[in-house]
Protein backbone atom coordinates (compact mmCIF):
# COMPACT_ATOMS: atom_id res chain seq x y z
CA UNK A 1 0.00 0.00 0.00
CA UNK A 2 1.48 3.32 -0.84
CA UNK A 3 2.28 6.01 1.28
CA UNK A 4 -0.64 8.68 -0.25
CA UNK A 5 -3.07 5.14 0.32
CA UNK A 6 -1.84 4.82 4.14
CA UNK A 7 -2.80 8.55 4.62
CA UNK A 8 -5.77 8.52 2.73
CA UNK A 9 -6.71 5.48 5.29
CA UNK A 10 -5.98 7.39 8.30
CA UNK A 11 -8.33 9.88 7.14
CA UNK A 12 -11.17 7.31 6.32
CA UNK A 13 -10.86 6.09 9.67
CA UNK A 14 -10.84 9.59 11.50
CA UNK A 15 -13.71 10.41 9.24
CA UNK A 16 -15.30 7.27 10.68
CA UNK A 17 -14.54 7.49 14.38
CA UNK A 18 -17.69 9.51 14.82
CA UNK A 19 -21.08 7.98 15.26
CA UNK A 20 -22.51 11.34 13.60
CA UNK A 21 -20.83 10.65 10.34
CA UNK A 22 -21.26 7.43 10.39
CA UNK A 23 -25.11 8.24 10.78
CA UNK A 24 -24.51 10.76 8.09
CA UNK A 25 -22.96 7.66 5.56
CA UNK A 26 -25.55 5.71 6.44
CA UNK A 27 -28.19 8.05 5.56
CA UNK A 28 -26.53 8.80 2.46
CA UNK A 29 -26.21 5.15 1.39
CA UNK A 30 -30.32 5.14 0.82
CA UNK A 31 -29.76 8.12 -1.57
CA UNK A 32 -28.17 11.70 -1.80
CA UNK A 33 -29.94 14.74 0.46
CA UNK A 34 -29.17 18.38 0.68
CA UNK A 35 -27.46 19.39 3.64
CA UNK A 36 -30.86 21.13 5.00
CA UNK A 37 -32.24 17.31 4.73
CA UNK A 38 -29.27 16.10 6.74
CA UNK A 39 -29.85 18.63 9.71
CA UNK A 40 -33.79 17.55 10.30
CA UNK A 41 -33.07 13.95 11.08
CA UNK A 42 -29.62 14.20 13.33
CA UNK A 43 -30.92 17.37 15.53
CA UNK A 44 -27.65 19.60 14.91
CA UNK A 45 -26.92 22.92 13.49
CA UNK A 46 -26.37 23.25 9.50
CA UNK A 47 -22.96 24.48 10.75
CA UNK A 48 -22.24 21.49 12.85
CA UNK A 49 -23.66 18.70 10.11
CA UNK A 50 -21.31 20.97 7.85
CA UNK A 51 -18.55 21.01 9.63
CA UNK A 52 -18.73 16.75 9.58
CA UNK A 53 -19.64 16.91 5.69
CA UNK A 54 -16.02 18.17 5.37
CA UNK A 55 -14.22 15.80 7.65
CA UNK A 56 -15.91 13.32 4.69
CA UNK A 57 -15.10 15.11 2.03
CA UNK A 58 -11.26 15.42 3.03
CA UNK A 59 -11.89 11.48 3.13
CA UNK A 60 -13.12 11.06 -0.02
CA UNK A 61 -16.48 9.77 1.23
CA UNK A 62 -18.84 12.39 0.06
CA UNK A 63 -19.13 14.66 -2.43
CA UNK A 64 -21.21 17.70 -3.57
CA UNK A 65 -21.54 20.90 -5.63
CA UNK A 66 -19.97 24.48 -4.51
CA UNK A 67 -23.63 26.09 -3.69
CA UNK A 68 -23.11 23.56 -0.35
CA UNK A 69 -27.01 24.00 1.06
CA UNK A 70 -28.47 23.50 -2.55
CA UNK A 71 -26.81 21.05 -3.98
CA UNK A 72 -27.18 17.40 -3.04
CA UNK A 73 -24.42 15.41 -0.94
CA UNK A 74 -23.73 11.89 -2.41
CA UNK A 75 -21.69 8.86 -0.61
CA UNK A 76 -19.10 7.69 -2.22
CA UNK A 77 -18.01 4.11 -0.93
CA UNK A 78 -14.74 3.80 -2.67
CA UNK A 79 -12.62 4.50 0.44
CA UNK A 80 -14.30 2.45 2.06
CA UNK A 81 -13.32 -0.61 0.05
CA UNK A 82 -10.00 0.24 1.34
CA UNK A 83 -11.00 0.43 4.75
CA UNK A 84 -13.14 -2.73 4.83
CA UNK A 85 -10.46 -4.61 3.22
CA UNK A 86 -8.07 -2.96 6.21
CA UNK A 87 -10.24 -4.31 8.85
CA UNK A 88 -10.85 -7.34 7.72
CA UNK A 89 -7.26 -8.57 7.85
CA UNK A 90 -7.25 -11.45 10.61
CA UNK A 91 -10.14 -12.57 8.90
CA UNK A 92 -8.95 -12.62 5.71
CA UNK A 93 -5.67 -14.21 6.70
CA UNK A 94 -7.94 -16.86 7.79
CA UNK A 95 -10.38 -17.28 5.17
CA UNK A 96 -7.42 -17.11 2.58
CA UNK A 97 -5.52 -20.07 4.91
CA UNK A 98 -8.82 -22.40 5.27
CA UNK A 99 -9.28 -21.95 1.44
CA UNK A 100 -5.68 -23.20 0.96
CA UNK A 101 -6.67 -26.19 3.51
CA UNK A 102 -9.98 -26.73 1.95
CA UNK A 103 -7.76 -27.49 -0.79
CA UNK A 104 -4.88 -29.57 0.79
CA UNK A 105 -7.20 -31.58 3.12
CA UNK A 106 -9.65 -32.97 -0.11
CA UNK A 107 -6.05 -33.70 -1.93
CA UNK A 108 -5.46 -35.84 1.45
CA UNK A 109 -8.76 -37.44 1.05
CA UNK A 110 -8.13 -38.41 -2.31
CA UNK A 111 -5.29 -39.90 -1.78
CA UNK A 112 -6.70 -41.55 0.89
CA UNK A 113 -9.81 -43.23 -1.42
CA UNK A 114 -7.19 -43.65 -4.68
CA UNK A 115 -9.20 -46.92 -5.03
CA UNK A 116 -12.90 -45.07 -5.09
CA UNK A 117 -13.52 -43.54 -8.82
CA UNK A 118 -13.15 -39.78 -8.31
CA UNK A 119 -16.51 -37.64 -7.64
CA UNK A 120 -17.65 -35.82 -10.49
CA UNK A 121 -16.24 -31.91 -10.48
CA UNK A 122 -14.41 -32.66 -7.31
CA UNK B 1 3.76 -18.55 31.15
CA UNK B 2 1.30 -16.48 31.96
CA UNK B 3 -0.11 -14.03 29.23
CA UNK B 4 -0.16 -10.41 30.63
CA UNK B 5 -3.83 -10.04 30.08
CA UNK B 6 -5.33 -6.86 30.62
CA UNK B 7 -7.38 -7.50 32.97
CA UNK B 8 -10.32 -5.01 33.42
CA UNK B 9 -11.25 -5.86 29.92
CA UNK B 10 -13.82 -8.34 29.17
CA UNK B 11 -12.82 -11.56 27.27
CA UNK B 12 -15.78 -10.90 25.15
CA UNK B 13 -14.42 -7.76 23.61
CA UNK B 14 -10.94 -9.29 23.01
CA UNK B 15 -11.79 -12.30 21.23
CA UNK B 16 -12.16 -12.96 17.55
CA UNK B 17 -14.29 -16.43 16.25
CA UNK B 18 -13.86 -18.10 12.56
CA UNK B 19 -15.81 -20.40 11.08
CA UNK B 20 -15.36 -22.43 8.32
CA UNK B 21 -17.20 -26.29 7.13
CA UNK B 22 -15.18 -28.21 5.17
CA UNK B 23 -16.30 -31.39 3.08
CA UNK B 24 -14.01 -33.40 5.05
CA UNK B 25 -13.26 -35.62 7.96
CA UNK B 26 -12.41 -34.15 11.48
CA UNK B 27 -9.75 -36.75 11.57
CA UNK B 28 -7.56 -35.08 8.21
CA UNK B 29 -8.25 -31.24 9.47
CA UNK B 30 -6.60 -32.31 12.48
CA UNK B 31 -4.01 -34.38 10.78
CA UNK B 32 -3.20 -30.94 8.40
CA UNK B 33 -2.62 -29.13 11.89
CA UNK B 34 -0.56 -31.25 13.61
CA UNK B 35 2.51 -31.78 10.69
CA UNK B 36 4.58 -29.19 9.26
CA UNK B 37 5.17 -30.75 6.39
CA UNK B 38 0.62 -30.27 5.93
CA UNK B 39 1.71 -26.53 8.01
CA UNK B 40 3.58 -25.46 5.15
CA UNK B 41 1.12 -26.78 2.35
CA UNK B 42 -1.66 -24.83 3.62
CA UNK B 43 -0.82 -22.18 6.27
CA UNK B 44 -1.18 -18.26 5.61
CA UNK B 45 -2.75 -16.55 2.83
CA UNK B 46 -1.45 -17.20 -1.15
CA UNK B 47 1.67 -15.22 -1.93
CA UNK B 48 2.74 -15.79 2.14
CA UNK B 49 4.27 -18.81 2.32
CA UNK B 50 5.42 -20.64 5.56
CA UNK B 51 9.57 -20.78 5.03
CA UNK B 52 10.40 -21.82 8.94
CA UNK B 53 7.94 -24.29 10.51
CA UNK B 54 9.47 -25.91 13.59
CA UNK B 55 6.84 -27.94 15.82
CA UNK B 56 7.01 -30.18 18.53
CA UNK B 57 3.13 -31.67 18.19
CA UNK B 58 2.25 -32.21 21.79
CA UNK B 59 1.31 -30.74 24.99
CA UNK B 60 4.24 -28.71 26.23
CA UNK B 61 5.94 -28.48 22.83
CA UNK B 62 6.47 -25.59 21.28
CA UNK B 63 6.09 -24.67 17.24
CA UNK B 64 7.63 -21.62 15.65
CA UNK B 65 6.63 -20.40 11.80
CA UNK B 66 7.58 -17.74 9.48
CA UNK B 67 6.46 -16.87 6.09
CA UNK B 68 7.78 -14.97 3.42
CA UNK B 69 6.40 -12.41 1.36
CA UNK B 70 5.83 -11.40 -2.13
CA UNK B 71 9.17 -9.01 -1.35
CA UNK B 72 10.99 -12.27 -0.78
CA UNK B 73 11.82 -11.13 3.09
CA UNK B 74 10.83 -13.60 5.52
CA UNK B 75 8.71 -12.11 8.10
CA UNK B 76 9.13 -12.09 11.48
CA UNK B 77 8.41 -15.17 13.26
CA UNK B 78 5.84 -16.16 15.74
CA UNK B 79 5.00 -19.27 17.87
CA UNK B 80 4.23 -20.54 20.79
CA UNK B 81 3.22 -23.78 22.96
CA UNK B 82 0.54 -26.28 22.72
CA UNK B 83 -1.72 -26.34 25.34
CA UNK B 84 -4.32 -29.04 24.61
CA UNK B 85 -4.49 -31.63 22.31
CA UNK B 86 -8.15 -33.80 21.75
CA UNK B 87 -6.92 -35.73 18.87
CA UNK B 88 -9.01 -35.55 16.03
CA UNK B 89 -11.49 -32.84 17.99
CA UNK B 90 -8.70 -29.80 19.63
CA UNK B 91 -6.35 -27.86 19.51
CA UNK B 92 -5.21 -25.23 21.60
CA UNK B 93 -2.49 -22.84 21.55
CA UNK B 94 -0.79 -19.53 22.41
CA UNK B 95 1.10 -17.37 19.81
CA UNK B 96 2.46 -13.82 19.57
CA UNK B 97 5.24 -12.80 17.18
CA UNK B 98 8.89 -13.00 18.41
CA UNK B 99 8.85 -9.08 18.52
CA UNK B 100 9.42 -7.14 21.96
CA UNK B 101 6.33 -6.02 23.45
CA UNK B 102 3.95 -8.14 21.09
CA UNK B 103 1.04 -9.50 23.06
CA UNK B 104 0.13 -12.98 23.43
CA UNK B 105 -2.57 -14.88 21.94
CA UNK B 106 -5.00 -17.80 23.52
CA UNK B 107 -6.38 -19.84 20.31
CA UNK B 108 -8.57 -22.51 20.62
CA UNK B 109 -9.37 -24.54 16.91
CA UNK B 110 -12.28 -27.36 17.17
CA UNK B 111 -13.33 -30.09 14.74
CA UNK B 112 -16.74 -30.52 14.72
CA UNK B 113 -17.26 -33.67 12.53
CA UNK B 114 -21.24 -33.04 12.90
CA UNK B 115 -22.46 -35.60 9.90
CA UNK B 116 -20.00 -38.24 8.62
CA UNK B 117 -17.01 -36.46 6.49
CA UNK B 118 -18.47 -33.01 7.07
CA UNK B 119 -16.16 -30.73 9.90
CA UNK B 120 -16.82 -27.16 10.90
CA UNK B 121 -13.66 -25.79 12.39
CA UNK B 122 -14.06 -23.44 14.45
CA UNK B 123 -11.28 -20.95 15.50
CA UNK B 124 -11.39 -18.66 19.13
CA UNK B 125 -8.97 -16.07 18.96
CA UNK B 126 -8.62 -14.62 22.76
CA UNK B 127 -6.10 -11.49 22.51
CA UNK B 128 -4.04 -9.67 25.27
CA UNK B 129 -5.95 -6.41 25.32
CA UNK B 130 -9.08 -5.08 22.44
CA UNK B 131 -5.82 -3.19 21.36
CA UNK B 132 -4.01 -5.83 20.66
CA UNK B 133 -7.15 -7.70 18.84
CA UNK B 134 -8.23 -4.36 17.13
CA UNK B 135 -4.38 -4.06 15.93
CA UNK B 136 -4.84 -7.61 14.33
CA UNK B 137 -8.00 -7.18 12.99
CA UNK B 138 -6.64 -3.62 11.16
CA UNK B 139 -3.13 -4.04 11.29
CA UNK B 140 -1.94 -0.55 12.63
CA UNK B 141 -5.05 0.82 12.92
CA UNK B 142 -4.17 2.86 16.10
CA UNK B 143 -5.98 2.47 18.85
CA UNK B 144 -8.80 5.49 19.89
CA UNK B 145 -11.54 4.11 17.76
CA UNK B 146 -11.95 1.08 19.54
CA UNK B 147 -15.59 1.43 20.65
CA UNK B 148 -17.29 1.72 16.89
CA UNK B 149 -14.82 -0.46 14.96
CA UNK B 150 -17.19 -3.62 14.71
CA UNK B 151 -20.16 -1.28 13.68
CA UNK B 152 -17.87 0.53 11.62
CA UNK B 153 -16.52 -2.84 9.78
CA UNK B 154 -20.12 -3.84 9.53
CA UNK B 155 -20.83 -0.52 7.57
CA UNK B 156 -17.80 -0.39 5.88
CA UNK B 157 -18.29 -3.63 4.36
CA UNK B 158 -22.32 -3.33 4.14
CA UNK B 159 -21.36 0.26 2.15
CA UNK B 160 -18.60 -1.06 -0.16
CA UNK B 161 -20.90 -4.23 -0.94
CA UNK B 162 -23.51 -1.69 -2.42
CA UNK B 163 -21.03 -0.05 -4.98
CA UNK B 164 -22.62 3.47 -3.85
Amino acid sequence: MSQAAIQNLDRVFAALSDPTRRAILARLAKGEATVNQLVEPFGFTQPTISKHLKVLESAGLVARGRAAQFRPVRLNALPLAGAAEWLGNYEQFWAESFDRLDTYVNGLQRKEKRHESKRRGR
Amino acid sequence: MKASAVADEPASEREVTITRVFDAPARLLFEAYSKPEHIMRWFGPKGWPVTLCEMDFRVGGKFRFAMTGPSGRQNTPFGGTYQEIVPGRKIVYDNGFETKGAGRMLVTVTFDEFEPGKTRLTMHTLFDSIAMRNSHMSRGFEQGTNSGLDQLGDLAAELAARGA
